[in-house]
């Protein structure tokens, strides 16, 4: 259970609250760059950290993120043209360029057109193309931390995938799911065997044959390292180890040679997030059909709303929940996909849980550590101006890991540096 | 696939966000009753402290030594008890250790408590020395083990635990 107060500290995000000043600390999602496809596409509406932006590639293919909304009359510059090096509003044809500075008030004489436009500028922030995602820092820019270094996003294209999907509840909610390991071999133990980017793996048999898994929590540089572990071979446990980096990044232990997956969660706002969600191979292509999987929403992605990042399978449509799988024992929730088996659940909790009404147990020792972590991290930036864990990128070169260990092995030193990016070197996997 | 139409009036889309929050406040469940036992000297002094707090019901001992069959604890409150009379009507037990912690206290605890189907579990709180013996030592001991790096966490923990 969590006090109510601490609930809101931590689930709260927009700009002037202790949690918004933690996240804009940070070089997070802002979108794919799929999503600004070429120079002087069409703008895209970007709701972050309860802030209203407009993103935009501009002719010389720059990118942008600022307000969305003109300074004259507070017309949406989505209705914008993007062309000759600004965004344009469709109102009156102020013109503006990707850091939010105003270049053009077309209404004003030429001769007072520089001054005037001069103290108009919109907030801007950075927006930087790294992998598949855009990038952007929404804090103070005399603090820009140094540019993201997650593997995901650093390995050669052919190696990543990146998609995204709405999920409709607080951001902190869909992490605890992620961070909580002993749902898996419940809600999600129907994918292991027919999950193409799951199955196959000699891990897989460790988890359905043993289904009371032990947890072991140690705190990492950068948040916290969670180890189940189940039983293996005489002498042996099978270790999964899923690194947590502040404030929402996650990686799932990886399955035989399928390729590491993992997530992001971005608020939105307070009652909807952003689900990053990716998959990589560091050392090898992802193949056509790992590839096609993923598009098909395999794995942890999903499919779509035509059109929409929203997931086709959705609160408006119960999921489309299966009665008969379930039955049958295809699914364990019913729910098709082992990413909408998680969304599903997490956003039936409500769009921000009380989680003074929860019961936690002991094997809910990852989510304890996590908020705490995050809550102090909260108080020291808020009191004492300390630079929160995950900023700096040291901590950001993390990977989980599969490993069947000899019991008195701690996962630590058992798993030593592959728990670490190792450039060109495969993960540890079973 | 057969499936049930979805109605405005059953489909989760039905509930507004408040509606969707809303949850019946009345509690549903019985108080937890815990045991939180120090396995060590350094353990204890932290057990000691969390005693002084308020706490939802939860006992607070300090394992003292071997007895046939059994362990003999002491409680941070004063007075000494079994831990076979402890555990009666416990349903979770928490450890407390720092590197120091003996291996046999872990194990006639956790033997007990998983011949009665009590939850374990063991909480390694900073302490000089390397944690990497009592965390080998809980390991089979405790379900869950977590690897404090700041003493000032424990009541967090055991508060989210209900204790």
């Amino acid at each position: 259970m969590l006090k109510q107060e601490i609930n809101e500290l931590l689930t709260q995000t927009g700009p002037g609250t202790p949690m918004g000043a933690l996240f804009r600390q940070y070089w997070i999602p802002a979108l794919l760059a799929e999503e600004l496809p070429e120079n002087d596409c069409p703008p895209v509406r970007v709701k972050l950290l309860s802030e209203r932006l407009i993103a935009f590639r501009d002719t010389e293919g720059r990118y942008g993120l600022i307000d969305e909304f003109c300074a004259h009359r507070g017309v949406s510059l989505w209705f914008g043209r993007n062309e000759e090096s600004g965004l344009r509003c469709s109102y009156h044809g102020w013109k503006y360029d990707v850091t939010g500075q105003c270049v053009e008030i077309p209404s004003e004489p030429d001769e007072r057109q520089s001054s005037m436009c001069a103290k108009i500028k919109l907030t801007g922030y950075p927006l930087v193309k790294i992998g598949d995602v855009l990038w952007t820092y929404m804090g103070d820019p005399r603090a820009t931390p140094d540019l993201p270094q997650w593997e995901f996003a650093h390995v050669p294209a052919q190696q990543t995938y990146t998609s995204k999907r709405w999920q409709e509840c607080n951001w902190l909610q869909a992490l605890e799911g992620g961070i909580d390991s002993s749902h898996v071999s419940w809600l999600h133990s129907g994918g292991l065997n027919s999950d193409p980017l799951f199955r196959g793996a000699r891990g897989n048999a460790y988890n359905l044959a043993d289904r009371k898994v032990f947890f072991e929590v140690v705190e990492s540089d950068g948040g916290l390292l969670i180890g189940a572990r189940r039983n293996a071979e005489e002498g042996h446990y099978y270790w999964r180890i899923t690194p947590w980096v502040m404030p929402s990044f996650t990686m799932i232990p990886p399955r035989g040679d399928h390729p590491i997956h993992g997530h992001f969660w971005i608020p939105i706002d307070d009652e909807n997030c952003w689900t990053y969600s990716y998959d990589y191979h560091p050392v090898r292509s992802l193949s056509a059909a790992e590839r096609q999987a993923m598009k098909d929403g395999h794995g942890v992605h999903c499919e779509y709303v035509p059109g929409t990042y929203r997931p086709l399978q959705n609160k408006d449509n119960d999921y489309m929940m299966d009665r008969e799988a379930q039955k049958r024992g295809d699914t364990f929730s019913g729910v098709k996909g082992i990413s909408m088996q998680d969304a599903s659940l997490q956003e039936s909790m409500g769009p921000i849980v009380d989680r003074a009404k929860e019961r936690l147990v002991s094997t809910d020792s990852g989510i304890i550590m996590a908020r705490r972590k995050l809550w102090r991290a909260v108080e020291a930036l808020r009191d004492e101006g300390v630079r929160p864990p995950g900023v700096d990128v040291a901590h950001q070169m993390v990977r989980s890991a599969a490993m069947v260990l000899p019991k008195d092995q701690s996962f630590v030193d058992g798993c030593g540096d592959a728990l670490r990016v190792r450039p060109g070197e495969k993960h540890a996997s079973v | 696939m057969q499936r049930q139409p979805t109605l405005l009036s059953s489909c989760a889309r039905a509930a507004t966000a408040a509606e969707a929050g809303y949850r019946i406040s009345v509690p549903e469940f019985t108080r937890r009753s815990s045991r939180v036992i120090a396995l060590d000297e350094q353990a204890a002094a932290v057990v000691r402290r969390m005693a002084g707090q308020r706490w939802g019901g939860g006992h607070f001992l300090v394992f003292e030594s071997a007895v046939p069959d059994d362990a003999l604890l002491r409680l941070a409150a004063g007075g000494t008890a079994l831990l076979s009379e402890e555990l009666d009507g416990a349903d979770a037990v928490v450890m407390v250790a720092t590197a120091s912690a003996n291996a046999e206290a872990a194990s006639i605890i956790g033997n007990a408590c998983a011949a009665r189907g009590i939850m374990s579990a063991g909480l390694v709180v900073p302490a000089p020395g390397p944690v990497g013996e009592v965390v080998t030592a809980l390991r089979p001991n405790a379900m869950v083990l977590v690897v404090l790096r700041d003493a000032a966490d424990i009541p967090e923990v055991l508060s989210a635990l209900r204790v």
